[in-house]
């Protein structure tokens, strides 16, 4: 753990003219200075380490509306390759978002009883201030959204192999996790490919808001690629054929490095805030 | 914790305007595309999640008092438009411009908001204050 405290200090600090500080509390900067040619600076070589924010067009980052490469809108080119059982599941989730939606009294997303994300919606949910940590063994991503992390190895560790309604580790049966097993190989200097397996059943998660499904059988393909000191292409393929007949891109995002002394606000799920919305205007609102 | 009235009628406030707008959360509740402009006084302003709270006393044109209560996203996501616990406080004469909930309940998603001070904060009820 001190490696990793270590590695968060040392890791060089980016600042912008938007950035504010009352009280030396740094505000995050939502519109940092482009990158140029002038101040390209070059990625460190296998590194992932820093604080980041998505970048680019409107609402990216929150993938309110599905996820980022895919959006559930009804355009032909966002239907999704769903296996019959896929889209039995589909249909039995009452999402607030998407083509599909229904009101706020009346979804079923396991989001609103504040169980925990998991692989991957965790990558598909406001995903806003990431913080990441390294060292030689392992790559640490902070989550802002309900404080969650998740580790991903890099010591050379065996990806384990799934079976059903669980993961086999060097002849041992283990327990499927809301993150999963997570283990990344670097491609390159600059780019970190990582699997992650064993992650929960299609009725404790959703792949996002919108309720398209997940299975326990999914595998998570994600590149982390520097494409410079300030920035990095975040990408994930997921593979289920459980829910999907093909493999298929869920989000390709540009993230920009932020100081690392930027202060990160809560986002949690509480139940008893929920339970307040419902009763102060969600029931209401859908006329219940 | 304190029980909101609910109130079974709506009273329309302002202008109604036709603007497009994006989907986003709990979208099926709510009538998109319409504004209503709200001048009132704030009751309670709850900062928190998953989506803050403003409870609004209306005036209609009769005289009728209308308890509106408008929804904002949750606290991390309006930070950056501005909004903070004491945007709001008991007493303010403020205007709230919201999309409002179908079927004529006095409930909206907040768009923008003039603050008693007079100072303008922008959209609280999208991902649009992401970058």
């Amino acid at each position: 753990m001190a490696g990793l405290v270590v590695m968060a200090w040392v890791f060089p600090a980016h600042t912008s003219a938007q950035s504010r500080a009352p009280g030396g509390w740094l505000i995050p900067s939502y519109s940092p200075p482009p990158v140029t040619d002038a101040n390209r600076k070059p990625a460190p070589r296998r590194s992932l380490a820093g604080t980041w924010i998505p970048f680019g067009r409107f609402g990216v980052a929150t993938q309110a509306g599905g996820v980022a490469s895919r959006p559930n809108n009804g355009r032909p080119e966002n239907e999704l390759p769903f296996t019959p059982f896929g889209l039995e599941l589909y249909k039995s989730h009452k999402a607030l978002e998407g083509v599909d939606a229904v009101r706020p009294a009346d979804g079923n997303d396991p989001r609103n009883l504040c169980e925990p994300l998991g692989m991957p919606r965790s990558n598909h949910y406001n995903l806003n201030v990431t913080q990441i940590f390294e060292n030689e063994h392992k790559v640490v991503i902070l989550y802002q959204y309900d404080n969650r992390w998740r580790v991903i190895w890099t010591d050379g560790r065996q990806l384990p192999t799934l079976v059903d309604g669980a993961v086999e580790l060097g002849g041992e049966i283990r327990e499927q996790r809301f993150f999963g097993y997570s283990v990344g190989v670097w491609v390159d200097d600059f780019t970190l490919e990582v699997q992650t397996v064993g992650t929960m059943p299609e009725d404790r998660v959703w792949l996002d808001s919108t309720g398209r499904p997940i299975s326990d059988q999914v595998r998570v393909i994600e590149r982390f690629h520097r494409l410079d000191d300030d920035t990095m292409e975040w990408s994930e393929t997921i593979d289920d054929p459980k829910v999907y007949t093909e493999p298929w891109e869920t989000m390709r995002l540009t993230m920009r490095s932020h100081d690392t002394r930027t202060d990160v606000m809560e986002y949690y799920c509480s139940p008893v805030e929920q339970q307040n919305y419902n009763r102060f205007f969600g029931n209401d609102v859908s006329g219940k | 914790m304190r029980r909101w009235p609910v109130v079974g009628f709506m009273a329309v406030v302002g202008l109604l305007v036709h603007v497009p707008l994006r989907a986003h959360h709990g979208g099926a509740a709510f009538d998109v595309g319409k504004t209503v402009v709200l001048k009132g006084t704030v009751k309670e302003w709850l900062y928190s999640n998953p989506h803050c709270l403003l409870r609004l006393e209306v005036a209609a044109a009769d005289g009728t008092v209308v308890v509106w209560i408008a929804e904002g996203q949750a606290p991390n996501t309006i930070f950056p438009a501005g909004y903070r616990k004491d945007s709001f406080t008991p007493g303010d004469q403020v205007t709230v411009t919201v999309e409002p909930a179908k079927e004529d309940r006095p409930m909206g998603r907040i768009l923008e908001s003039v603050l008693a001070n007079g100072k303008k904060l922008g959209r609280a009820s999208s991902a649009g204050a992401i970058p």
